[in-house]
């Protein structure tokens, strides 16, 4: 039977940071996750790094807790964070009492929030609206979700952390009132099994209330959908936010060679609620135009929907009122011991909440260590050496990506691989510049189970044409080297492709139909996907 | 600036213009249009590198016309190139294939500055070729007058109807006689043709090698003289494709310049202009019989320009003239591209159907609008060649026009 | 002035053979094209019917025919018609050295690249899967450093297929040792091919690893050049049977297939206008008289007699998708369109159905003139053919080249029967 002292439930952000910070600490610890890493409402948000002025007037504790993070996580995550600062932009239709209102908040948490001009704001970046009114620069920053979800467990790993995917809590077994341990299944095998655990951490974000039930728990989390759209190219290279009281729409954040306007606000009854539709998109489309005033002739690139955890104690707040910080849940109090919750907060300070939940946990297993989470890098930089190295085998304006996604070791690795094969220089996917090298090396993790999974640690797939290439490529590539994970090649295909259209659909329109329109010609009308499916599922 | 159909936002990485690149299809080097252009303008928006097979993008624009989403590929590949230039210097080869206009200028105020000037090409060869010019390539000799002397020298009739003539540089200093033929036809049409001669290089040999701030230099200074007339509605007209393009479509592609839209609605090529006399009765079609047989080469940056064949259609009412589209696609050479020691031999490849085509018609002259198409042809499938305008000033004299 | 019997608008398959027929039958034609057409992308082989439904193909394009709903384009144009644009096309290409085979009463089904099989109409020889039905040992013959090609994925699946699970399948690879910088595709190698060094060369190569009598499947790389001297070359010196697999783009076979039907159109002296993005139309009383390009310096009107709309659907302009709508942006066309957007695409992708999108289009009578929603003809002088037609999901049912081909050449006899 599988052994572990801690088992971490739920691969988000929250949950990576709580086994890297235990594993640094010297505590055996596996992480379970229901899907792919990042899974969750990690990967389905805009990707920012708060300076803390979206919370600095309504919620003056989250908006310091996020100035802090926010200078830690620059150092230690510094491949998951683009640094590009940000603009609060006044538009004429906010409303003008409120500027003075949020630079005194601000001012007040710590926040530094410089005026420019309009004139000076708009050659920084031209696309802006001529009609804007006021504008004052931010240290927000962008971070890629996935990469700092991989890159926590890379460095966890280092620690001895373990990662399971595709596999679900199906129970909680206890003794005494203690936590003895957990039952699994494999998702995708179906294959039951047990891990005898002292203490299980439940970061299961808006899963939370699912897991407590398990244990015959009452967490109340409140799924609050939000819908977002990725542009195709950078509108800007800075992090716009609308100055006003936090509402829909309000922030624009580069990612790369892609932009995203998010995001909206829902209760909903499923935290599995994440299909966007064409309504939403419409709605955010119509915010986004006052920052941007040719948005609607920018390429969409697709749309995709995320449910953030509301935790509350009250179970009749809703939306944006209910906290955005976050609550450790020790279920002593409920009569089990060694098991506890974390719920609610942000992306942006997971790191401290992984180490107020570490904390808690090390106290009951007497474990003394100091939290170094703040002071290692996730990731060895690639020293320059290797760069120059990467430089002679990568193609142009791939080396740089690469190192940023991989990390030294497994930089080194992937350049191995093309060494000693020289085609696996080739571009598996031309739009984000990924090397069938890289792709294998992705396909090789314990971790992937399909091509989503591959896509989500290269960003293969992830471009202009959304896998109407790369799909191909991909399948043919990882099915040649035995990495296929023995599925059929059609039913990779399938989960592919139909995980991209799901960001697709709802944004079926202008350049979007036209590339619909061509990766349906290559895979249903030239390669006849559809039809070998179809004949399988007789 | 009027928000032209070409948006790189458009691209759906189809691979059409893959197909469709002449420069891939004779040189597994080139990365492609698709990689080099849009799918790393996406990269080269959020990071610094340099793509080293840029350099074999010779801005034929046949990408551009395969494209089906109207994506401008080859001008997001000069101005990538000329991004790359911000930081670096041009070789002394790039330099002086890119400003044929400084050297050809000298030449032509020195009294047998012409010749001189041959003679010392015709001998340096060798050292040419040192710094990257090959000694095979067509590189054209001076005349020994430049066609602005030449019209200087002119008595023309003066008509009511004008138009100004924009010769270019090959017209100019390499090859006056077309541009004295295009007079000779348009006052047999009654037209009064203009000549400015404070206008400059078009500069799209500066284009193609980076120099982009003398190019929006050049750009500025010409449709500042030239505004002059389409302001009052009178026409420009060009006799180099290559010319054309640039002055019609790539200063609106590359520069963001003041009146740039409403000067373009008054360009026109010489045979389009002829043509849409024709359409309104106004064109004299007192056409000699001619007859002959020629081959035509429609130059890449005519075709770009979404207006067809105009010469081809007008040598059409030419009785007795038969003229035949070769249609085998680019001839290769591009400008200067062509002229360049390591591309000289992609150029002739890419050429090659064309120069078999012409071969296996056993005609001995090739028609064509554009000037350095000529030097290849002649070069490549050794042939005599012309300028349309030349065809048909034959036939208006032959009918004693 | 200048005017022309027949304006054709798109350079795609369609509107190419809407003009060769015009141009057969007398007419002035001239074609006005933005972009090189969608054969280099979806390929040279004629779909015509492959599915219907969900359930199963069709065991004929015939057989299929007898049924498809009444809004199809098929339908309008009439199996007569449909006939006769094969017959055509199949002249066409045996006239120019590159003659293609198959006919209505025989699905061809021909390999993918994906491994899998694809139910198609009309197919150049290289893709004449008669000796892979009868061998017992079928050779996939890959090239080192394509990217786009994967012998395991055929190998692996077509075990699966039923009539091929009891065949041996073997790998061979050679080493076309082309790369020089770039990745290689189909296209390059194809192009090696071209040359007498590149075949000379690859001969050699494949006569090391190939057994005299094998039956070999491989990528679409036998030559770009519309004419079997490759192929013909290759089995004759080898003695075995090629066959080219349906692949990704850039399309080898399509690129075939559109040069010779260029260079076809063009010896029948038809007209052709690059670059040509036309943006509207000038009407008078139910009539077309002229259409106008929108260049980058002015526009230029073009007058005709008739007018043809080939110029792509979605993909090619022809259709614009907007949030619940359609427009068709020259003549103004009613397209009918759900306006909640969410009806617009199935849940699923590949679904047992056609997509409810690919389906939108212009309505048409059999003369294939537009219809307005009361069903009468919109303009007496415009025939659309291709993408632009509603009624068919040319993805699901494997008909796109098929309904560009038989509605291309229904348009150009249409306006042959014009009476003024």
């Amino acid at each position: 039977m599988e052994k572990a002292t801690v088992v971490v439930i739920g691969g988000g952000a929250t949950g990576v940071g709580i086994l890297r910070d235990l594993c640094m600490r010297g505590v055996d610890a596996i992480l379970i996750e229901q899907q792919d890493l990042g899974y969750g409402t990690s990967s389905r948000y805009h990707g920012l790094l708060h300076s803390g002025g979206r919370y600095a007037v309504k919620d003056a504790e989250a908006g310091k807790e996020c100035i802090e993070e926010n200078r830690i996580l620059r150092k230690i995550g510094k491949h998951c964070v683009e640094d590009t600062e940000g603009f609060f932009v006044r538009t004429q239709l906010d409303d003008e009492a409120f500027e003075p209102k949020w630079l005194e908040a601000c001012a007040k948490v710590g926040i530094p929030a410089i005026p420019i001009s309009v004139a000076e704001a708009r050659r920084l970046e031209p696309n802006l609206s001529a009609k804007i009114k006021a504008v004052y620069r931010v240290p927000d920053a962008a971070i890629d979700g996935f990469r700092m979800v991989w890159q926590n467990v890379a460095s966890a790993r280092k620690y001895g952390g373990r990662v399971k995917t595709y596999t679900t809590v199906i129970g909680i077994e206890q003794s005494n009132n203690q936590v003895i341990g957990m039952k699994i299944r494999n998702s995708l095998t179906g294959e039951i099994s047990n891990i005898a655990c002292d203490f299980i951490v439940s970061a299961a974000g808006s899963w939370a209330g699912k897991i407590a039930e398990l244990a015959g728990i009452n967490v109340h989390v409140q799924p609050d959908r939000g819908t977002l759209i990725a542009f195709n190219h950078r509108i800007t290279s800075r992090i716009i936010n609308r100055l006003r009281p936090s509402s829909d729409g309000d922030i624009f954040v580069p990612h790369g060679s892609i932009t995203i306007l998010g995001t909206t606000s829902v209760s909903v009854e499923s935290p599995e609620d994440n299909i966007p539709n064409a309504k939403e998109v419409l709605d955010l489309l119509k915010i986004g135009e006052v920052l941007f005033e040719d948005l609607r002739s920018y390429r969409l690139l697709r749309a995709f929907a995320g449910t953030r955890p509301l935790y509350s104690a009250d179970p009749n707040a809703k939306g944006r009122g209910a906290s955005r910080g976050f609550v450790t849940l020790d279920h002593a109090h409920d009569g089990l011991t060694g098991f506890i919750s974390v719920a609610g907060g942000k992306f942006t300070t997971y790191r401290l909440m992984g180490e107020k939940v570490t904390d808690l946990v090390c106290q009951y297993l007497n474990v003394k260590t100091a939290c170094r989470t703040a002071l290692e890098p996730l990731v060895d930089d690639a020293s320059p050496a290797l760069m120059a190295k990467a430089h002679r085998y990568f193609p142009a304006y791939g080396a740089e990506l690469a190192a940023s996604r991989l990390g030294s070791e497994a930089l080194e690795k992937v350049i191995v691989r093309m060494q000693e094969k020289p085609e696996k220089r080739q571009l598996i996917c031309e739009c984000e510049n990924v090397t069938m090298a890289e792709v294998e090396e992705a396909a090789a993790d314990s971790t992937s189970h399909m091509i989503s999974d591959v896509r989500r640690k290269t960003r293969m797939g992830m471009g202009t044409c959304q896998g109407a290439f790369c799909t191909f490529r991909s399948v043919g590539a990882v099915d040649a080297n035995g990495l296929s994970w023995g599925q059929d090649t059609n039913v990779l295909f399938k989960e592919f492709l139909q995980g991209r259209y799901k960001g697709i659909r709802p944004i079926l329109w202008g350049n979007v139909m036209r590339e619909m329109e061509l990766s349906r010609g290559i895979y249903e009308g030239t390669l006849n996907i559809n039809g070998a499916i179809n004949n399988e599922e007789k | 600036m009027k928000k032209h159909f070409n948006n790189p936002d458009s691209c759906t990485a189809c691979t059409v213009c893959v197909a469709h690149c002449p420069v891939s299809a004779a040189t597994n080097k080139f990365r492609g249009p698709k990689m080099v252009g849009p799918t790393l303008e996406r990269m080269r928006l959020s990071e610094e590198d340099v793509e080293p097979s840029l350099e074999y993008c010779s801005n034929c624009k046949n990408c551009d016309m395969s494209c089906p989403s109207g994506v401008p590929i080859s001008t997001l590949n000069m101005l990538a190139r000329a991004n790359y230039y911000k930081t670096r210097k041009q070789s002394k080869r790039d330099y002086i294939l890119s400003h044929g206009e400084q050297a050809a200028k000298m030449a032509s105020m020195l009294p047998f500055g012409a010749a001189i000037a041959n003679l010392g090409m015709s001998m340096s060869r060798g050292i040419m070729k040192q710094i990257g010019i090959s000694d095979k390539a067509p590189l054209p000799p001076y005349a020994s007058t430049s066609f602005i002397k030449q019209f200087k020298a002119l008595r023309q009739q003066s008509y009511p109807d004008k138009v100004v003539f924009y010769p270019g540089c090959f017209i100019n200093y390499n090859d006056p006689g077309v541009g004295m033929d295009f007079v000779a036809v348009m006052q047999a049409n009654q037209y009064e043709v203009i000549v400015e001669s404070d206008l400059v290089c078009c500069g799209s040999p500066l284009v193609v090698n980076g120099f982009l701030d003398e190019a929006e230099a050049n750009a500025k200074t010409n449709i500042q003289i030239l505004k002059k007339w389409t302001d009052q509605g009178i026409p420009v007209i060009t006799c180099c494709t290559s010319c054309g393009l640039m002055l019609k479509q790539e200063y609106q592609e590359l520069f963001h310049i003041e009146g740039v839209e409403e000067y373009a609605q008054h360009l026109y090529d010489a045979g389009e202009f002829l043509l849409e006399l024709y359409d309104k009765g106004r064109l004299n079609t007192k056409f000699g019989a001619l007859n002959e047989q020629y081959l035509y080469h429609a130059p890449c940056h005519l075709r770009a320009q979404g207006m067809g064949l105009p010469s081809l259609e007008l040598l059409g009412l030419i009785p007795g003239l038969e003229v035949k589209n070769a249609d085998a696609g680019c001839c290769g050479i591009s400008g200067n591209y062509g002229f360049k020691e390591d591309k000289y031999d992609i150029a002739m490849k890419i050429g090659a159907p064309l120069f078999q085509k012409i071969k296996e018609s056993g005609l001995s002259t090739v028609v064509s609008e554009c000037g350095t198409c000529r030097l290849q042809i002649g070069h490549g499938a050794q042939v005599k060649t012309l300028h349309p305008m030349t065809l048909v000033r034959k036939s208006y004299e032959a009918n004693g026009q | 002035m200048r005017k022309n019997d027949v304006i054709v608008i798109g350079g795609g398959l369609a509107g190419l053979l809407a003009a060769a027929v015009a141009a057969k039958e007398g007419k002035k034609v001239l074609i006005l094209s933005l972009g090189a057409g969608t054969l280099t992308i979806g390929g040279g082989i004629i779909d015509v019917l492959g599915y219907v439904d969900g359930t199963a193909p069709v065991a004929t394009p015939r057989a299929g025919l007898l049924k498809i709903l009444p809004e199809h384009p098929y339908k309008k144009i009439g199996t007569v018609a449909l006939e006769e644009s094969i017959k055509f096309f199949k002249e066409i290409c045996a006239g120019e050295g590159y003659p293609y085979m198959g006919n209505l009463d025989e699905m061809q089904w021909v390999p993918t690249a994906a491994g899998t099989l694809k139910p198609t109409c009309l197919v150049p020889k290289t893709m004449n899967t008669a000796e892979l039905k009868k061998t017992d040992t079928v050779v996939v013959l890959g090239f080192e450093a394509l990217k786009d090609f994967y012998p395991h994925l055929i190998t692996k699946n077509f075990v699966n297929i039923p009539g091929f699970s009891n065949k041996k399948y073997e790998i061979v690879m050679i080493d076309p040792n082309i790369a020089d910088g770039r990745d290689v595709t189909a296209l390059d190698v194809a192009r090696w091919l071209d040359t007498p060094e590149g075949l000379k060369d690859c001969t050699e190569k494949m006569a090391k690893v190939l057994k005299p009598g094998s039956v070999v499947i491989l990528p679409p790389v036998l030559g770009t050049r519309p004419d079997y001297h490759v192929a013909d070359s290759l089995e004759k010196a080898l003695q075995c049977t090629f066959i080219e697999t349906a692949s990704v783009p850039p399309s080898v076979t399509g690129l075939r297939l559109q040069t010779m039907l260029l260079r076809y159109v063009k010896k029948l002296g038809v007209g052709f206008v690059e670059q040509a993005l036309v943006t509207r139309s000038i009407v008078e009383k139910g009539k077309c008289l002229a259409v106008v390009t929108a260049g980058i310096d002015r526009e230029r009107t073009y007058y005709g007699e008739n007018f043809i709309l080939a110029n792509g659907g979605f993909y090619g302009g022809g259709l614009v998708a907007e949030p619940g709508q359609v427009i068709e942006p020259i003549f103004n066309l009613p397209v009918s369109a759900p306006s909640d957007h969410e009806l617009w695409a199935n849940s699923n992708l590949f679904s047992n159905e056609p997509q409810p999108f690919a389906k939108i289009g212009i309505d048409v009578d059999e003369k294939m003139r537009p219809l307005g929603e009361d069903g009468k003809v919109v303009l007496a002088n415009v025939f659309v053919a291709g993408r632009n037609l509603q009624g068919y999901d040319f993805c699901f049912e494997k008909s796109g080249n098929g309904v560009a081909l038989a509605s291309g050449y229904q348009c150009g006899m249409s306006t042959h029967r014009e009476r003024k």
